[in-house]
């Protein structure tokens, strides 16, 4: 693959990326992503930007590692050859999940990040490069990272060139660039905007101590993305009998974590007003609504509706319901829910659930603190599989 | 409701005590009313059970501004509706929409009349308008542009609009505006950014033939524009005396959604004033009142609005009351400052991609 143009900016600069396969879990890449996990963990960086510290807790050589452990079997599996990949404008360290994945998979990678500048980007391609000068010049070939606004031709040129395609973004993105057409045979895989709920069953939760540990890894779910991250929970389920004590107790104690340690922006406030006015006047399903020092409202609704994918708020700003059991989820799940987060109910009551259910949605179910955990599973799709080419011998 | 008989006072008139008393019982007349004749307001009221009962001004409900550009909110039958007033905003951006019946315009037309009067007296004057023609603004240029300008120029009488189609000053003009009007008293409108852009930046002093010692500048619109280029208040006058040696200049603070008693500066203490028709409260990042002298949302309140519930406002605008120092106008008014809008604010996360 060839990539030129005037209006592109390179941050990892391979102008002729090969389209030489490697097998999957190459140990070559594995050894770099573990180098390049030790190199990211930089103090000052990690104070200033955690998502960089999560990027480099992932691609530790252990977690490499178990990846590797999981995925291997007796196939002969190869990468596809090159990926474009296009990533999020917001979440500035999306587009090294999307990198990690592809090269993991055995492939050369063209990845367009963000046109706005982010340090973190900066930060992590610095890094890259040093890596790419140095110990792993074998790996050059196989990664380019480039950044540039809106621009149909150059897209044009490296989906004409490109094995596979992986767009990030909304549905107007996903949309205007799957106009721009693929080899016959190039494969494309949209990660478009997915709405999340979360469950929780009150039982265990007359303990204060287990009430506080689970608002503290709700709140690593929501507010460290200002609850605007697809797998955030906008919805959250009050399993069982219902218990108004202890809902209450769970969002006091949540906003009293969130006075601690979140500082939203200005706007927010005027915006999470201007959502419940709106909400007041035109939510049918709206039951009544509880604001928590003015930092977190709730709005409980008195059914669930079909269009409850539309229920979204931001920085703090949920809906909530009081279900009997998970049955109730089949009124209103849709193809746009992916993640249900869940306390109080075992891994396997939730297997026997969506064994037996046969819903258009949901395809991570994860216990809270773990609903922004970024995985080769994501969306639903086995990218082990997805982005590699399996020789069949018979 | 029976209509205030705006006629009958003077914006300036009545004591901080006084004030407080007549204003806080019409605006809760109005707010009942307009709980009676808006379905949405009355909705609001039911389900924040603020209905009634209200103690103390800063106890009456406020709307979001963000209500009047997603709904269309009146407390009258559409077919009283005389007018309709849209907000600017940047394109992509939702405007206002502020349905007026006959009744409701007219007590704008009045008030607004009665504050300017308190400054630049009962008599038009020769008015010099720092924009273009309205009738040449392209269908991209606000309709509040229009309509503000439309409003002020009634203070005014042998209008100049400085500006020619392509935006130009139009200086064969202005100069024969000058000669004719500049020995007196003579008013100058325009928007802030606008203003400063061309009777401070562009205009070319070698091809004026008089100065603007005695002109009356009221402007207004907003500061977003110039505060890029950092000019305060204070430096605004000051530029514009040293160049022009303009020396009566008013700012003034409105909105779309309360036009008519606009916010003017005091000409002694330079900050806004609020008149016997309107009120602001400062509330806090919890939307409680905030102390004097602290930073906050400004509410913004009004006792024209009668056909649309936009009498007790939330704005995204950030401001200070100022109770420091004294005044003659804080005999009369509450003493504020406006910071400017609230920046868009940046959101983490992938959705609104």
């Amino acid at each position: 693959m060839i990539i030129e143009n005037k209006k592109l900016e390179f941050l990892i600069k391979n102008q002729k990326l090969t389209s030489t396969p490697l097998y999957s879990y190459n140990n070559e890449v594995c050894n770099f992503l573990g180098d390049l996990s030790k190199k990211l963990d930089d103090k000052k960086i990690n104070q200033d930007f955690p998502d960089v510290k999560a990027l480099s807790f992932w691609c530790r050589k252990a977690n490499i590692e178990n990846l590797k452990r999981k995925s291997t079997s007796n196939e002969i599996r190869l990468g596809l050859g090159i990926i474009f990949h296009i990533t999020p404008s917001n979440i500035p360290t999306n587009f090294m999940y999307s990198l990690i994945f592809g090269l993991l998979t055995g492939n050369s990678n063209i990845v367009k990040v963000p046109s706005k500048n982010f340090k973190q980007i900066d930060f992590i391609c610095k890094k890259i490069n040093e890596l790419l000068k140095k110990k792993y010049k074998s790996l050059n070939k196989r990664i380019c990272i480039v950044r540039y606004k809106d621009n149909d031709e150059l897209t044009k040129s490296i989906s004409a060139q490109c094995n596979a395609r992986l767009i990030w973004g909304g549905d107007k993105t996903i949309n205007a660039i799957r106009k721009i057409d693929l080899n016959p045979r190039a494969l494309e895989l949209t990660f478009s905007d997915r709405y999340s709920l979360c469950v929780i069953d009150t039982k265990n939760l007359n303990n204060k101590d287990e009430c506080s540990r689970l608002v503290e890894k709700f709140y690593n779910d929501t507010f460290v993305v200002d609850q605007n991250a697809c797998s955030s929970p906008q919805l959250i389920l009050w399993h069982g009998n219902k218990n108004k004590k202890i809902q209450e107790k769970f969002w006091i104690l949540l906003a009293e974590l969130v006075s601690k340690k979140y500082s939203p922006p200005e706007t927010s406030v005027i915006e999470k007003y201007n959502q419940l006015c709106a909400n007041i006047i035109s939510l049918k399903n709206i039951n009544s609504y509880k604001i928590y020092k003015n930092l977190v409202y709730t709005i409980a609704l008195n059914s669930l509706g079909k269009d409850t994918s539309k229920l979204r708020g931001k920085w703090g700003y949920f809906y909530e319901f009081n279900i009997k059991n998970l049955e109730e989820l089949k009124k209103t799940v849709n193809t746009k829910f992916q993640t249900l987060s869940y306390y109080g109910l075992s891994k396997d009551h939730m297997e026997n659930f969506f064994r037996n259910s046969n819903l258009e949605g949901i395809d991570r179910v994860v216990p809270i603190g773990q609903a922004l955990d970024i995985n080769l599973l994501w969306d639903g799709y086995d990218l082990n599989k997805i982005l590699s080419r399996i020789i069949d011998i018979k | 409701m029976k209509n205030i008989n705006f006629k009958n006072f003077e914006p300036f008139s009545l004591s901080k005590k006084e004030k407080s008393f007549f204003f806080f019982n019409e605006i809760k007349k109005l707010t009942k009313h307009h709980y009676a004749n808006s379905k949405e307001y009355k909705k609001i009221l039911n389900f924040t059970n603020k209905k009634n009962d209200f103690k103390h001004l800063d106890e009456i409900p406020f709307l979001p501004i963000y209500l009047f550009k997603e709904y269309e909110l009146m407390s009258i039958s559409k077919d009283k509706v005389f007018k309709t007033l849209n907000s600017s905003g940047t394109s992509g951006q939702k405007k206002s929409k502020i349905f007026l019946d006959s009744t409701n315009a007219q007590s704008q037309q009045l008030v607004l009349s009665k504050i300017l009067t308190n400054i630049i007296g009962s008599r038009r004057l020769p008015m010099l308008i720092v924009d273009k023609n309205p009738k040449n603004f392209s269908k991209s240029e606000l309709s509040a542009k229009s309509a503000a300008i439309n409003g002020f120029s009634i203070f005014g009488r042998d209008h100049l609009y400085l500006l020619n189609e392509k935006s130009e000053i139009d200086y064969l003009n202005l100069n024969i505006f000058l000669e004719k009007y500049a020995d007196k008293s003579f008013l100058i409108f325009g928007f802030t950014s606008i203003v400063f852009k061309n009777l401070f930046s562009d205009i070319k002093l070698k091809k004026i033939k008089n100065n603007f010692r005695n002109g009356i500048l009221m402007h207004g619109g907003g500061w977003k524009k110039i505060e890029n280029i950092k000019v305060s208040s204070f430096e605004y006058k000051k530029k514009l005396f040293n160049k022009l040696k303009l020396k009566h200049i008013y700012n003034y603070y409105g909105l779309v959604e309360q036009t008519g008693s606009i916010f003017i500066e005091c000409k002694y203490c330079n900050y806004l004033t609020t008149s016997v028709f309107s009120e602001i409260i400062i509330r806090d990042k919890y939307l409680n009142v905030a102390k004097n002298g602290k930073k906050g949302f400004i509410q913004v309140m009004s006792l024209l609005p009668t056909s649309y519930p936009g009498h007790s406002i939330l704005t995204e605008d950030i401001g200070e009351i100022i109770s420091k120092g004294n005044c003659i106008c804080s005999k009369y008014s509450t003493r504020f400052k406006v910071h400017g809008r609230l920046p868009l604010s940046e959101v983490r996360g992938c959705s609104d991609i």
